[in-house]
């Protein structure tokens, strides 16, 4: 096996793509930032100085992506189709999971895309959360999954491209006690799809925050927070309330469990 | 209607284990001899549905709530039809092409009535159960969509 980025004297140069073929790639990348769990409460709730920190983080690791070749000395500039960068909240790690994609049809791939879109969206978080902890950790930066190519697909011993199965409170069979809120309030979570679009998988509204003690309610407090919420007024949007369909003008009472999610698709 | 239901006349499973393609059959018969017909229905992944090429599927579901709605389609279906058994099994995590995904098996005295009951619960499972998939294609993943047509199979059974 030989590094391709070294010709026959040993000496750094630049790959020849010329002649390679146009194939459909795809890499994706993941990272993960470590934190005191009252730093994640603050990032989960925005009330960090700097704002929002995962819509800016996700900007900021789409931008790193686009100009990889600036920093890599050796990568070819890129005409990227597409790259998304996703977070995943890990409240039983406190961490917070970056997950980037991109995708091109060309003659090299598109690691170091992905890899250096995880990269600056990790650094980005860590500046927008250093004012309030300084020790947080940046993890595990790797490469997923790639596809496509002369060296064909690779995916990471271990790694489940992860629409990850929403586990409640511990696995099945298993007891374990819930995390009481802190003040009264609901728990809502995002499931499936919804849960990427919005980049997060659960919040927590305090009962005293809500205009009306409804699902129309909550759904304003959440919009007025960020508005990517507004996602959650689609007419397609189904709702939950304790594991019930629920409408927009069902009652919430304290320690309820909501759930937001898209039209099911199973069978 | 039968007048006796015991607990294990309705089973429901959600599990990321595979499952036999015979799953429920034995269990169901296991030496009965008032069951006059049963009918299963299994259902499969394919490797082509919104793009031409699926490699691999996820299964995403919203544990507790998933269960409590397969056990209430089931219970619907014993109060529609005279039914002896009625077994869902579904997967969830990760599956490939060929993978059986769902099945459902009912037995009764009589044939429409486990005909239709089975047909009845995957309506049912398809615009209810909260199942979510996500397909990995070599043109990359994507959630895959609701389908119109399942809401008017669905509801079908709500104007007989």
């Amino acid at each position: 096996m030989n590094l391709t980025h070294l010709n026959a004297q040993g000496e750094a140069h630049m790959v020849d793509v010329t002649d390679k073929a146009e194939t459909s790639r795809e890499a994706v990348a993941s990272g993960c930032v470590f934190m005191q769990p009252a730093t994640l409460a603050l990032l989960v709730e925005g009330g960090l100085p700097k704002g929002d920190v995962l819509a800016t983080a996700r900007i900021a690791g789409i931008q790193a992506a686009k100009r990889t070749h600036e920093l890599i000395p050796l990568c070819h500039a890129l005409a990227l189709s597409k790259v998304s960068v996703d977070f995943l909240i890990n409240h039983e790690q406190h961490c917070v999971e970056v997950s980037a994609t991109c995708r091109l049809t060309g003659r090299t791939g598109v690691e170091m895309e992905a890899l250096t879109a995880v990269s600056v969206a990790c650094l980005t978080l860590y500046d927008m959360c250093k004012a309030v902890d300084k020790s947080m950790q940046i993890e595990a930066i790797r490469l997923d999954s790639k596809t496509g190519g002369k060296s064909g697909d690779y995916r990471r011993a271990g790694y489940t491209s992860e629409a990850p199965i929403v586990t409640g409170e511990g696995d099945t069979g298993e007891v374990s006690l819930r995390e009481r809120c802190p003040t009264a309030g609901v728990r809502v979570k995002f499931l499936a799809e919804l849960r990427e679009r919005l980049a997060t998988s659960e919040s927590f509204v305090s009962l005293d925050e809500l205009p009306t003690s409804d699902i129309a309610g909550l759904k304003a407090v959440l919009a007025q927070r960020d508005p990517r919420f507004a996602l959650l007024n689609e007419q397609r949007t189904l709702c939950a309330i304790n594991q019930v369909m629920a409408n927009d003008t069902a009652r919430i009472t304290d320690d309820d469990e909501i759930a937001f999610f898209p039209p099911v698709t199973g069978g | 209607m039968s007048d006796i239901k015991n607990m294990a006349d309705i089973e429901i499973r959600v599990q990321s284990d595979a499952f036999a393609i015979t799953h429920g059959y034995p269990e169901t018969l296991n030496g009965r001899t008032d069951i006059g017909a049963v009918v299963s229905f299994t259902g499969l992944v394919r490797d082509f549905n919104e793009a031409p090429d699926v490699t691999g599927l996820s299964l995403e579901h919203y544990p507790g709530m998933t269960e409590n709605t397969l056990h209430a389609i089931a219970e619907q279906a014993w109060q529609r039809w005279t039914l002896q058994a009625v077994r869902v099994v579904h997967r969830v995590g990760h599956l490939q092409p060929g993978d059986p995904i769902v099945r459902v098996l009912v037995a009764s005295a009589h044939r429409r009535d486990a005909f239709q009951a089975c047909d009845f619960i995957m309506d049912l499972l398809k615009t209810e159960a909260p199942f979510w998939k996500k397909e990995h294609a070599k043109s990359g993943d994507y959630w895959v969509k609701e389908r119109h047509t399942d809401q008017t199979d669905a509801q079908r059974w709500s104007s007989s």
